[in-house]
């Protein structure tokens, strides 16, 4: 009992001695360590908004910020470190912001991203150092990274959203909608009947003035682009709304002429010599053609023109003039890379040749790192003038 | 759903790709000393497993509701250790008493398990990665079929070794720690698994 | 050189009973620490803190102590002093206490320290344990430091976190990842064994020769062992 007795006083004695000397050491560490925790906490923020000295986190609950955005810090100067994940490549790509009191890009930095490291990782590592000091007016403006298009511009609008973010805590208004939201949103606008869905026409005959016409899929009329504006001419051939007389009649015509235009196909078998990847021939009445015709891109191996169809072609719709001026271009589909050739399905790259003539094809500036793609294209459009003077020699 | 995935994440990613054995060498030693039988390893392996379960069981609460509510953080170490150890003589007496013919196959175990870092670093480990309790209890639950399963495929691999002839200098640890460098090298190869089984 | 003079003493845990390639204790730390030699030093300084303190305070408090609750009063002192040694990096070495993490608490279950405190502090003087932690602690250092040399400068091409400007090119990971830790400490275990020509003290089975539990311990490797 005895001996008991003096084990538990010897172990509680030394349990009390040991706290003791705990206690202090604690102490003396506990405000260095509750400072160096901070600082911890606070290092990527520095890292991208160095001046910031201390964050606290920002209630960002209140106001509607780009659905990137996931964490708004604030930092002592009155800049801001925003926290933003977005999908490049793959998803799940974070990204730090720092913005400056003044609204402009202190810093970046990539946190985490499932990237293709030798490709995305490394392209965003220098991608990070091209947004800097840019600000919302000119943040566009930076150039992807070619061979790594999705990624740096996964990058560069997630930095535009952590800007534009700043400007809604600001108490700014800023528009969120992308491109097509606007363009919807705008067409809607002109043509309620339509109920938000519309069709991007594809042109078969030259029309002067008119940018774009978007149909209504539910046959309730059109809305002509024609400039800033946007005409709605609806069923009955009447454009709804106040405009000038000029847009007005611009608009009317546009819109019965693609009404009136009639197309007629032609029977490819009659032709001798017609090139294998012409898929299908339309005339229109005022002498145009319109044309499905495949092109070989990366997908088909060896870049071949006759190379049999070992992978998958770009299917392009064009109608140009009998003079070879391509009137409208469209991409129907494509299984170029991801991310690199399927640009080739953009407007924004197939735009490019609306109003070319056979001597300025080739003006077309190719998409680097997918040369091939935009050869088998040109080569594809090339081939496509070469039916219509086969079509127009026999006729 | 979505808080079912995290816990199978967990489980998973504790028993294959952070295998504490084979990427972080915590409770190494009982590895490399006790396999060398594949019902020691058997036995090991679930004592390991109990005494992680119970140990998590007693450290989460305290850690959070005694230690962090009384500014007390830093006696982690200590707390845990005892608790480890006064869990490990409770459990031995408990097996003892009550079902002897469990004692009889765990119980030479037990007492090695109180310096096993795996049990320590466990416990610790679910604080650090702020585990809430029931991802706590899953993260043990891996761990110890993640030590239970390296014991026991290394125990097969450890019995052909003894009979082979191996160079003087190589016979005993340094043969054994290269045959659980390779084993830890086949481990590596499940990296990335378990992120992508749900994607 | 008598055994028991304090040079023989102190030198004893560097080279004859290095507890790292001799007795392979602490192999956990050895493995988890050595992927770098800035890490691999600081685990090797704190431990070497942790058992002289320890050992100091154990041998003061040997005849005080009842042996039927030493190995809890061992625990308690290694687990105070591991947490102020904690406390410490954390306070001022901050990235060293961020690069060992979890391990530095697992001091406490460092076999090499319980192994001192049971094997020699509890039967020897002040003087004599502080000498043996310093020895010992000096040994594991200089162990880790080097085994950490050769996976740094192989898998990183750097040392002690400053590359290596010649070998950037031929940079061969598996030596800072988990088995390329334990290869390299398999060959330095062997590499000894040659050096030695096998005379050092008998290499022993893992856990067992400093395991606290030893005495208690039934299973029949340790009963072969303590025969």
């Amino acid at each position: 009992m005895k001996k008991s007795i003096k084990s538990i006083v010897v172990l509680v004695v030394i349990c009390a001695i040991v706290s003791v000397i705990m206690a202090i050491t604690n102490y003396i560490t506990y405000p260095i360590i509750a400072k160096n925790e901070q600082q911890r906490a606070n290092g990527a923020l520095l890292e991208v908004l160095p001046d910031g000295g201390s964050f606290e986190e920002f209630d960002i609950s209140s106001y509607t910020l780009p659905l990137t955005v996931s964490d708004v810090y604030l930092a002592e100067n009155g800049g801001y470190a925003i926290k933003l994940s977005t999908t490049g490549y793959s998803t799940g790509m974070v990204i730090m912001c720092g913005i400056s009191p003044d609204g402009r890009v202190v810093g970046t930095k990539l946190v985490s991203s499932s990237e293709t490291p030798a490709i995305g990782g490394v392209a965003a590592e220098a991608y990070r150092e091209k947004v800097i000091g840019k600000d919302v007016s000119n943040i566009d403006g930076v150039d992807t990274v070619s061979g790594a298009t999705k990624t740096t511009a996964a990058y560069r609008n997630a930095v535009k959203d952590a800007l534009n973010s700043v400007i809604i805590l600001g108490g700014g208004n800023v528009d969120l909608r992308s491109d097509e939201e606007i363009l919807n949103d705008n067409l809607s606008e002109a043509l309620p009947a339509a109920e938000g869905e519309f069709e991007k026409h594809f042109f078969v005959e030259e029309t002067e003035g008119v940018d774009a016409i978007y149909l209504a899929k539910n046959n309730t009329g059109a809305v002509c682009v024609i400039g800033e504006s946007f005409v709605a001419v609806d069923e009955n051939g009447n454009v709804t709304g106040a405009f000038e007389e000029s847009l007005a009649q611009t608009a009317i015509s546009a819109v019965s002429m693609i009404n009136s235009t009639t197309l007629s196909d032609i029977d490819l078998s009659a032709y001798e010599n017609l090139p294998k990847h012409l898929v299908s021939a339309k005339r229109t009445d005022s002498g145009n053609y319109v044309m499905e015709i495949k092109g070989a891109g990366y997908g088909i191996t060896g870049g071949d023109e006759y190379h049999p169809a070992s992978g998958e072609y770009i299917l392009i719709k064009v109608s140009m003039t009998k003079e070879g001026r391509v009137i409208d271009c469209l991409t129907l589909s494509q299984k170029e890379t991801d991310g690199i050739g399927s640009v080739c399905a953009e407007e924004s790259f197939y735009g490019q040749f609306d109003g070319k003539t056979p001597e300025t094809y080739g003006e077309i500036d190719a998409i680097s790192g997918a040369t091939l793609t935009t050869d088998g294209y040109k080569k594809a459009i090339v081939r496509a003038f070469e039916c219509v003077k086969i079509f127009e020699e026999v006729k | 759903m979505d808080a079912f995935k995290n816990l199978v994440v967990i489980l998973l990613s504790s028993v294959l790709v952070n295998n504490y054995v084979l990427s972080r060498f915590l409770g190494i030693c009982p590895f490399l000393g006790v396999s060398k039988k594949i019902n020691q390893a058997v036995g090991m392996g679930t004592s390991v497993t109990i005494v992680m379960l119970l140990a998590t069981l007693a450290t989460w609460p305290i850690q959070h509701f005694v230690l962090d509510s009384f500014g007390l953080s830093y006696m982690q170490t200590i707390v845990f250790i005892l608790i480890i150890a006064s869990l490990v003589q409770m459990l031995e007496i408990f097996l003892k008493k009550f079902v002897p013919s469990l004692h009889k196959d765990l119980g030479v175990y037990l007492p090695l398990i109180t310096t096993n870092c795996a049990v320590l670093g466990v416990s610790i480990n679910n604080i650090t990665d702020s585990y809430t309790f029931v991802e706590s209890i899953v993260s043990s639950l891996g761990v110890g079929l993640g030590f239970l399963l390296a014991m026991v495929l290394f125990s097969g691999l450890r019995s052909r070794i003894d009979e082979d002839e191996v160079p003087k200098g190589f016979r005993g640890v340094a043969i054994t720690l290269l045959a659980a460098s390779f084993i830890s090298l086949a481990f590596m190869g499940l990296t990335g698994i378990v992120d992508n089984i749900f994607a | 050189m008598n055994k028991n003079s304090n040079l023989s003493i102190f030198f004893n845990g560097i080279l004859k009973e290095n507890p790292v390639l001799m007795l392979i204790l602490g192999t956990c730390p050895t493995l988890a620490t050595t992927s770098n030699v800035f890490g691999a030093f600081g685990m090797g300084v704190a431990t070497l803190m942790v058992l002289v303190c320890s050992n100091i305070l154990i041998s003061m408090l040997r005849k005080i102590i009842p042996d039927n609750v030493r190995i809890p009063c061992y625990i308690v002192i290694i687990a105070g002093f591991v947490t102020v040694v904690q406390m410490l990096i954390n306070a001022f070495f901050p990235e060293l206490y961020d690069m060992l993490g979890v391990y530095i608490a697992l001091i406490v279950v460092n076999c090499i320290i319980l192994g001192r405190a049971e094997m020699f502090a509890s039967k020897n003087t002040v003087i004599k344990s502080a000498l043996d932690g310093l020895g010992m602690g000096i040994g594991f250092t200089l162990a880790l430091c080097s085994i950490a040399t050769i996976r740094e400068v192989l898998g990183a091409a750097s040392f002690a976190g400053i590359a290596i400007p010649f070998l950037a090119d031929y940079k061969i990971e598996f030596f800072v990842k988990a088995p390329g830790g334990m290869m390299v400490y398999a060959l330095m275990i062997a590499l000894v064994y040659a050096i030695t020509s096998g005379k050092g003290p008998k290499k022993k089975s893992f856990s067992c020769s400093g395991c606290p539990g030893a005495n208690k311990c039934h299973s029949k490797e340790c009963e072969k062992e303590d025969k």
